[in-house]
């Protein structure tokens, strides 16, 4: 590993793309040249492009096709999350947390939930919430690794998986909707629990679409995952081995891609994991570099298709031992979170999410602190560019699975 | 392995900077305690902070190989005090540390913890941009998240939001 500061372009770095010159023809005349330079060219990828998935700008340093360095520049989709979350009351800050990783609103929601719930030791959640808060957010896993999967495709040039992915999702918005109303930003955990009930045959309707989702996965994965021009186009591309994933603090699917066996629905479990862990309800895929090295693109994308079937395994699980009851703890409608600090993180589908909350026992939140995953997995871009070709830069990205929502929040 | 024994590990392979242990307790009504709910923090030197963080890492007992976050909070406009807040998960042993230093208003200057974990850097540079904290020895020291003009510290409780922004009027 080199130096961080080594491959990014130097601020003074002076551009000049082209060279001119005037030359004498043998007629007399005078002549003006000027070449477009190839060497060391700068090329703004963003802040409004395809593959950056939202307003994100790369500055990219190359040498013709070779890229000799990176710089990632953020904020464009800066919210203020985190000042937003010491103005507003503890529920009112809800709806927020659904805006910083818009393709997984209700895990967003349950880390808030849980870092809240954390401060207030007497609350118990009923099991019928837990349950509810781990098929959603299971369900919710899929779309987001639906996306990935579709979009990662469109970065590489495949339009049809994309289609195709949009099919399934489309299906879980709409169990999305029927539970709580709204198909992106749901809101739907709150804290205590849930705060809708599982309207009349939605969960067998949960269960049709696994059994529907299991045959599809495979055409998913064989029409992408294993594809040959796909694999030429992500294996051997991006590497990161064990040890600069850990440098980095890279988590989630990023982390497992390079062989690290870790997940906190599994080692650090919460809500319904450990009994299901217990039951073999769900394994944990790690990248194995079984079509390139370990650690490339390939392995990362392959870890979240792999993970979408685990999802569909803790969902029948879940689905198995759900039984009635109440959804929602003894909350006030007015809630006072008692004095505190706490830090809780949750596997989100792109990585650990964080929320570190500070009461000092009133309405209103002295600190909300939102350590969102896209924002460390996205550094390691940086590291990872210089030395690859520029068309490999799109894969690089794709295959980090970035929400611009988050990294900026 | 809980806080208590993490500190008691730190300490036998002779760190120096460990101020103790923010324990939650419980609420006292007859000494008006309202008591702390939560989660422990170790509370370590700000003047420390990197070898502190070394040993962290390297320890054989302790092994958190990963820094999860590095935050600051101004706990009270009229405090002294930011607090600067580290999260480090170690994932052979599947526990974490949360880390607290006290950094006065005075003096808002630490050492860089990326030499020790890269993963710090952005995080530095938004805790930079967000409180004024300067971190001593840090590679790329540029704003992150707000504009490079952007005056002032947003997430200090003393800020005042601007009511225009290059002509662009916020109220």
């Amino acid at each position: 590993m080199s130096n961080s500061t080594s491959n990014t372009p130097e601020k003074e770095h002076k551009s000049s793309y082209r060279t001119e010159e005037r030359r004498t023809l043998s007629s007399g005349e005078e002549e003006f040249f000027f070449d477009v330079k190839t060497s060391d060219m700068e090329v703004n990828m963003g802040p409004q492009h395809p593959a950056t998935h939202g307003v994100m700008r790369v500055l990219i340093r190359c040498d013709g096709e070779l890229v000799t360095g990176s710089q990632v520049h953020l904020g464009y989709l800066h919210r203020c999350a985190e000042k937003i979350g010491e103005n507003v009351e503890w529920l009112q800050y809800l709806p927020y947390t659904d805006r910083y990783d818009y393709l997984a609103a209700m895990n967003n929601n349950l880390g808030y939930s849980m870092a809240v719930e954390a401060l207030m030791p007497g609350l118990e959640i009923p099991r019928r919430a837990v349950l509810l808060r781990t098929i959603n957010v299971e369900l919710n896993r899929i779309a987001s690794h639906l996306v990935a999967y579709g979009t990662y495709g469109l970065d590489i040039g495949a339009i049809t998986p994309f289609l195709y992915a949009f099919r399934e999702r489309e299906w879980i918005q709409s169990l999305f909707e029927k539970i709580c109303g709204a198909r992106l930003t749901y809101s739907y955990i709150r804290i205590g629990g849930v705060f809708n009930d599982a309207p009349p045959g939605w969960l067998k309707e949960v269960g049709h679409f696994c059994d529907v989702f299991e045959e599809k996965w495979k055409e998913y994965r064989d029409l992408l995952a294993l594809n040959h021009i796909f694999i030429k186009r992500t294996a051997h591309v991006g590497v990161i081995p064990k040890d600069m994933a850990i440098d980095f603090g890279l988590t989630g699917p990023m982390l497992r891609g390079s062989g690290v066996d870790f997940d906190l629905r599994r080692d650090m479990p919460y809500m319904a994991y450990g009994e299901a862990y217990e039951a073999g309800a769900f394994k944990v895929p790690v990248g194995s570099g079984e079509k390139g090295e370990l650690g490339d693109c390939w392995d990362r994308f392959y870890v979240r298709v792999e993970e979408m079937m685990e999802s569909i395994k803790l969902v029948r699980w879940c689905l198995g031992v759900i039984e009635d009851g109440p959804i929602i703890g003894e909350i006030p409608k007015v809630i006072k979170v008692p004095a505190g600090e706490a830090y809780v993180g949750i596997e989100n589908p792109r990585g650990e999410l964080g929320h570190y909350v500070h009461s000092d026992g009133g309405k209103i939140a002295v600190r909300c602190r939102v350590r969102g995953p896209s924002f460390t997995n996205i550094a390691v871009v940086e590291e990872l560019m210089p030395g690859t070709l520029l068309a490999d830069s799109v894969a690089i990205i794709g295959s980090t699975d970035i929400v611009i929502g988050e990294t900026d929040r | 392995m809980e806080l208590q024994a993490i500190h008691d590990t730190l300490k036998a392979a002779g760190v120096v900077g460990l101020l103790g242990c923010d324990e939650p307790r419980p609420a006292n009504k007859k000494e008006k305690d309202p008591g702390r709910a939560g989660m422990p923090f170790l509370l370590v030197d700000p003047a420390e902070i990197v070898p502190l963080l070394t040993a962290c890492r390297d320890e054989s007992r302790l092994q958190f190989d990963l820094l999860i976050d590095l935050t600051a909070s101004d706990p009270a406009a009229d405090g002294d005090d930011l607090w600067v807040l580290i999260q480090l998960l170690s994932l052979k042993y599947r526990h974490r540390l949360a880390i607290k230093a006290h950094l006065p208003k005075s003096a808002l200057s630490i050492a860089s913890a990326t030499a020790v974990y890269r993963a710090a850097n952005w995080h530095e540079r938004e805790c930079s941009e967000m409180f004024g904290i300067t971190f001593e020895g840090h590679p790329d020291p540029r704003k992150i998240l707000l504009p490079d003009d952007w005056a002032g510290f947003p997430l200090r409780k003393d800020y005042e939001f601007p009511t225009e922004y290059h002509g662009i009027s916020c109220e």
